[in-house]
């Protein structure tokens, strides 16, 4: 069928792109393990940090958590001021240092990552991580808990779930000595865009960069037929859930918290909201989780309702089924997103999103440009209007990390 | 609500109430197959009693799981322990921690009780020996007063059992 035609087509088009995304993805899961790894004082060798299997029915592929800090302390460079582990800093820094090595690394291998990650482990390949693999079917090593770190480690001050608005200029200073490659995209960036709103970097600053984005968006433009007609995309989204057997009670909550958000931002009722209690809200714990988690149900299902489009990205990705993958990948809060994710998320949604890439690729010397993904939701039938549209949510990535652009 | 062993727990949030409730009833509706609830008027803990299914080590063996809510349930995983004697097995802890990562870092408020006690069934299903984890002592004189196992930190490198 032509449409299926299409889709591979796509993938074929997100892999050529972004090639470079891809090897920064593998250099994030290496640094992730280096990160947890870390945290371990067992005396035993290391063990493999993020293979992490659940017994059917509800299998659990990898899973690791983000050192969302080391990898935004990296993109830093020696600007570092996160309290991050040293050898995490390090690590990445070394890491990124070679882009050009993992860049013909992935552009070889592409989907034929050769390390055959038995654990279900990302695709990430790191020749200490094949060895720990293959400890991971010891029987007598294969379960340990340790009672004596406590998990409550201190921790610095955190930014709110999303920030305040700062000029771009905040983001050159920070960069005043890192990579030259930055501060030159930094000066690209700043003739489209004036201004940023960080998030807090806890494996949710992609959805949550997504909620205040396009709540904003309806604060601003009041449009009552946008909201018309995400509303009726949520309401299949939630038959969605329920055809792959999720029962009602375990995401209705959520549903209607986002839902509620959305007609707050409406004008003109009685629990219509400002632009500073928008901000508020979504600083709120209860209030901004529930949302995120809204956003992470409508990204599974989507991914589920689509398997057979998702599922060669995925496998290639992370060696997990697509069930697999939403359930250690998508629906626990703290999990990072990636491609996959935002591409599910626009569709379902019917939103779309351009991510600007704020990395140390450059394609030629001497000629860098910054770049950028329009992520449009797939033509619908029923609404092929929607499509056309020009992305009016736009994201700054930095390998690890979402914050929210805004164009002059 | 709060239960008496452990006064400092604080009560079910609103909300965490109302999902209970919900899960409550649905699972009087169709309880898993192999698990008995045992009626309390504590909505914050549940005690769950679970047969070993037939043709596997525990095969007839009954235990008895304790669930407890904490406030901000579902966004935040229950504490799932076994109740004195837990059962023999390489991931449960003589003092009834159970080393499951859908109950610590991979937990997600996708997950009921329901589908939490059917991925512990089938982790006792698959055991291949009645064996205590080989670093059980260690672990259990360090969870000195009653500590949570959510303060535990877990490895998950056994995609076996």
């Amino acid at each position: 069928m032509s449409s299926t035609l299409i889709q591979i087509e796509r993938w074929r088009a997100y892999l050529r792109e972004n090639r470079a995304l891809i090897s920064h993805l593998r250099r994030d899961l290496g640094g992730r393990r280096r990160e947890k790894r870390k945290t371990s004082t067992e005396p035993n060798p290391p063990l493999p940090p993020s293979p992490s299997r659940t017994p059917e029915p509800e299998p659990n592929p990898p899973h690791a958590k983000l050192a969302r800090e080391a990898a935004d302390a990296s993109a830093a460079g020696a600007d570092a001021a996160a309290p991050v582990p040293e050898e995490a800093v390090m690590g990445e820094a070394a890491a990124a240092a070679a882009p050009e090595a993992l860049l013909v690394e992935g552009g070889g291998g592409e989907g034929m990552n050769p390390n055959p990650s038995g654990g279900g482990g990302g695709g990430g390949c790191s020749e200490s991580v094949s060895v720990e693999l293959s400890m991971g079917g010891d029987y007598y090593h294969s379960c340990c808990g340790d009672a004596d770190l406590d998990l409550r480690a201190p921790e610095g001050p955190k930014l709110p779930y999303v920030g305040d608005k700062e000029p771009l200029s905040t983001l050159a200073a920070e960069f005043q000595s890192g990579s030259p490659i930055l501060q030159e995209k930094i000066k690209l960036l700043g003739e489209q865009y004036d201004a940023l709103r960080r998030t807090r970097g806890d494996g949710n600053c992609f959805y949550r960069s997504f909620m205040f984005s396009y709540l904003e968006h309806i604060l601003e433009t009041q449009d009552k037929s946008e909201v018309d007609r995400i509303l009726k995309k949520i309401e299949q989204c939630k038959r969605t859930l329920v055809d792959l057997g999720y029962i009602e009670f375990t995401f209705e909550d959520f549903f209607s918290i986002f839902i509620d958000q959305l007609e707050s931002v409406l004008q003109g009722h009685e629990t219509s909201i400002g632009a500073e209690e928008l901000l508020e809200r979504t600083r709120d714990q209860m209030v901004s989780d529930y949302v995120v988690m809204f956003f992470r149900f409508v990204t599974s299902g989507e991914i589920q309702r689509r398997a057979e489009f998702f599922e060669p990205f995925i496998s290639g990705l992370t060696n997990s089924t697509v069930v697999q993958f939403c359930k250690a990948s998508v629906e626990p809060m703290g999990e990072e997103s990636d491609h996959v994710h935002i591409i599910a998320l626009s569709d379902a949604l019917g939103v779309p999103i351009r991510v600007m890439y704020l990395d140390r690729s450059s394609c030629d010397a001497g000629n860098i440009s910054v770049n950028h993904h329009d992520f449009i939701p797939e033509a619908n039938s029923s609404e092929g209007g929607a499509a056309a549209e020009k992305p009016y949510i736009t994201l700054l990535y930095r390998p690890g990390h979402y914050d929210i652009l805004y164009p002059k | 609500m709060t239960s008496s062993s452990s006064p400092s727990r604080k009560a079910l949030s609103k909300i965490a109430c109302n999902r209970l409730q919900k899960e409550l009833a649905e699972w009087q509706m169709s309880p898993p197959s192999g698990f008995k609830y045992r009626v309390s008027d504590n909505l914050q803990r549940w005690v769950i009693e679970v047969t070993g299914a037939a043709g596997t080590l525990y095969a007839g063996e009954t235990y008895q799981l304790q669930v407890d809510f904490p406030e901000h349930y579902p966004m935040e995983a229950p504490q799932v322990i076994f109740l004195n004697p837990a059962p023999m097995h390489p991931h449960i802890y003589s003092n009834g921690h159970i080393c499951l990562d859908i109950l610590y870092d991979s937990w997600s408020p996708a997950m009921t009780v329901s589908s939490v006690c059917i991925s512990i069934l089938s982790m006792l299903s698959s055991s291949p020996a009645k064996q205590r984890p080989q670093d059980n002592d260690r672990y259990v004189r360090n969870c000195r007063n009653g500590r949570s196992p959510k303060e535990t930190r877990w490895w998950f490198h056994d995609d076996k059992v």
